[in-house]
């Protein structure tokens, strides 16, 4: 499926990405250390038939999970109709009662999501995962498919594979959908943020300025971007890299300094878009995945196209008692957590931790979920020139404008442990390119 | 000229100034390491024409700590750090291929600390700045952010060539170049801080500290 060349030149391709930058910051021992994030040649492939069903799968589920945003911060009818319960949404702390009655500019709430996945054993793809708050990871198959171009120019002439390098085009254009008229910013945290290579460069590649809360003001309701001499010009977007935590001191952590005062009451008035809009944390929560495909069939009168991993809700008695029979072939999760971490296999506890761990659960029911450890299919990386199987998962993209649509690639992350389950980048793993096959 | 915030602003200055200080920086260690083979501990010299303090005790001492140290803040290596640190944060101003040269002058700067022969390698450093200015010359289309820069990197040179007593013609110049640039960008300048340094260039015998002390009020507005 490709030219050995491609593999072999794999040193070259991750010397230009260390020149290029392509890193991540990571905190050890409280000092910010910047990495390179190691990129493995052999490609996923992803033929075209599958992609479809992807595709449409992707597209009914982001569909949803935006009408879903629209009703829970403002009609409600799928709590009205128990098909969710409250407490799943109320106490989750991605939900936030300052969004309440608010519908974004372009009704669009999560303008771009990551969807993480992975190939079962027996040839379906499993949902692991929904991203819509501050989804990363798009600039580093985007970034990389360049250089492997140039590694291996007769691969990308031979097989038919859908070029990736319009994913800032599909950005911008979700950009200049949501806005309500001015600049379109890229709002950063700043250097000290693990994703900051992206920002920058998913900045660069959009023609966008890359602004921190500071160079932002707003007057009258109105959003700024401060010029060196003073002048100032109307923001009508702001693409944030900042949670919603942080994003406004005057409405959320009063002691964030990297937000921007007042603007989120500039965006409740409608005179700014923010992407993705505050408040989608109620619709990625680990405890609201399992309603997604309820919410399909909901909203949308459809089948799910694509599943999800079996999840169990201890909050629910049955589904206790079935995690508690079954915690030793369960992978238990805390949906607070993120990144990897909140992650524990039933399997590798000790009795002790497992006596702990019930008690937590017991206390706090409504804390975690529970996944069938599901078989998933090992991809092929290159480890000191042996070939060797890795777990592997998928981020697919979808981005929302007049209609989502997915990007004909995504971030394919592996676990270069070979006993590990863990493919994020802050815990050492790497990233392949992801190839969808035009025919 | 595009919207630029006052972050950009000044980190566009500083990387122009940063990389400068290198550049003069590693040519003028050259120099005293040159001077050493023959003369023996003159880096005293140097450090009192740069006016950074004389830290180091012995000579060997010096040629490790003054190019390698980033603990030291006026080590060549803290300055490309600094440079570094200004580029970073530039990505969406000046480009990725054009930033790519700054991280490389910090990667050649690695090898260079771990190398028996270091100043074969400085060479390479000195190779990546002046690549880093030229395509920022060739490839940034902006004018107000290549003009920035440029401002940056003139008032650094005429600083050092300041404390270095660098010839009148050497000042003359990089004040001459410093003037027909610094209107032709956004950043804020004292008028009279640059009529004061056009006179104090023409003046005999020159007055160095003079010189020094005006480039430094110049953009200190």
């Amino acid at each position: 499926m490709y030219e050995m060349d491609l593999i072999e030149r794999a040193n070259s391709v991750n010397e230009l990405l260390a020149r290029y930058g392509v890193k991540f910051g990571i905190y050890k021992n409280g000092t910010f250390k910047e990495q390179l994030f190691p990129f493995d040649a052999i490609p996923r492939v992803i033929p075209a038939d599958e992609f479809d069903l992807l595709d449409r799968g992707l597209r009914q589920r982001v569909k949803a999970l935006n009408l879903f945003l629209e009703d829970i911060y403002n009609e409600k009818k799928i709590v009205r109709d128990r098909v969710v319960p409250e407490e799943f949404i109320y106490a989750s702390s991605g939900y936030l009662p300052q969004c309440e009655g608010i519908r974004p500019p372009g009704g669009v709430f999560s303008h771009i999501s990551g969807i993480d996945l992975v190939l079962g054993k027996d040839g379906s793809w499993y949902i692991l995962e929904d991203n819509l708050r501050v989804p990363s990871g798009a600039s580093y198959p985007l970034i990389v498919r360049d250089l492997c171009r140039r590694s291996s120019p007769r691969t990308f002439q031979e097989f038919h594979i859908e070029d990736n390098r319009n994913y800032a085009q599909l950005l911008r254009h979700t950009m200049d959908y949501a806005n309500v008229g001015g600049l379109t910013v890229v709002l950063t945290p700043g250097r000290y943020n693990a994703a900051y290579f992206e920002h920058s460069y998913l900045a660069e590649q959009t023609h966008s300025p890359l602004v921190n809360g500071q160079d932002l003001v707003v007057e009258e309701d109105g959003v700024y971007l401060l010029d060196y001499t003073g002048k100032k010009e109307r923001v009508g977007a702001v693409y944030r890299r900042i949670s919603d935590d942080f994003l406004d001191p005057l409405s959320f952590r009063p002691e964030s300094l990297i937000g921007v005062p007042g603007l989120f009451q500039a965006y409740r008035k409608g005179q700014v878009a923010i992407l993705n809009a505050p408040g989608n944390g109620v619709a990625d929560d680990k405890g609201i995945y399992y309603f997604v495909p309820k919410m399909i069939q909901y909203y949308l009168g459809e089948t799910p196209i694509l599943s999800n991993a079996p999840t169990y809700l201890p909050f629910y008695k049955e589904d206790m008692k079935y995690v508690l029979e079954h915690l030793d072939t369960l992978v238990l999760k805390d949906v607070a957590e993120a990144g990897g971490y909140g992650v524990v296999f039933g399997s590798k506890m000790s009795a002790r931790q497992k006596e702990d761990f019930v008690a937590l659960l017991k206390a706090e029911p409504r804390r975690f979920i529970a996944q069938e450890v599901i078989d998933f299919q090992d991809l092929d990386i290159m480890d000191n020139g042996v070939r060797v199987p890795r777990k592997a998962d998928l981020r697919a993209f979808v981005l929302s404008a007049e209609e989502p649509v997915v990007w004909k690639s995504g971030l394919t992350r592996f676990s270069r442990n070979p006993d590990s389950f863990i493919v994020n980048s802050s815990q050492g793993g790497g990233f392949k390119d992801t190839w969808v096959l035009s025919r | 000229m595009g919207i630029k915030s006052i972050e950009v602003t000044d980190r566009l200055y500083w990387l122009g100034r940063y990389s400068e200080r290198v550049y003069t920086s590693l040519r003028l260690f050259a120099k005293s390491y040159d001077d050493m083979l023959d003369k023996g501990d003159t880096y005293g010299e140097l450090c009192r024409s740069l006016e950074i303090p004389n830290i180091y005790p012995t000579a060997q001492n010096f040629l490790r700590r003054y190019p390698f140290d980033e603990s030291d803040p006026n080590s060549i290596a803290s300055n490309l750090r600094r440079a570094y640190d200004n580029a970073v944060e530039l990505r969406q101003e000046i480009g990725t291929e054009e930033l790519s040269y700054i991280q490389l002058a910090v990667y050649e700067m690695n090898r260079a600390r771990l190398s028996d022969a270091p100043m074969l390698e400085f060479q390479k450093i000195a190779d990546n700045i002046l690549a880093f200015w030229g395509i920022i010359d060739d490839q940034v289309e902006d004018e107000n952010t290549r003009n920035i820069i440029k401002v940056g990197k003139r008032v650094e040179r005429i600083d050092l060539f300041g404390r270095l007593h660098a010839s009148q013609v050497d000042l003359h110049r990089e004040v001459r170049r410093l003037q027909g640039r610094i209107d032709r960008c956004t950043i804020r300048y004292d008028r009279a801080c640059l009529a004061e340094l056009g006179r104090l260039v023409e003046a005999e015998p020159l007055d160095y500290s003079g010189i020094v002390q005006t480039v430094e009020r110049l953009t200190a507005v």
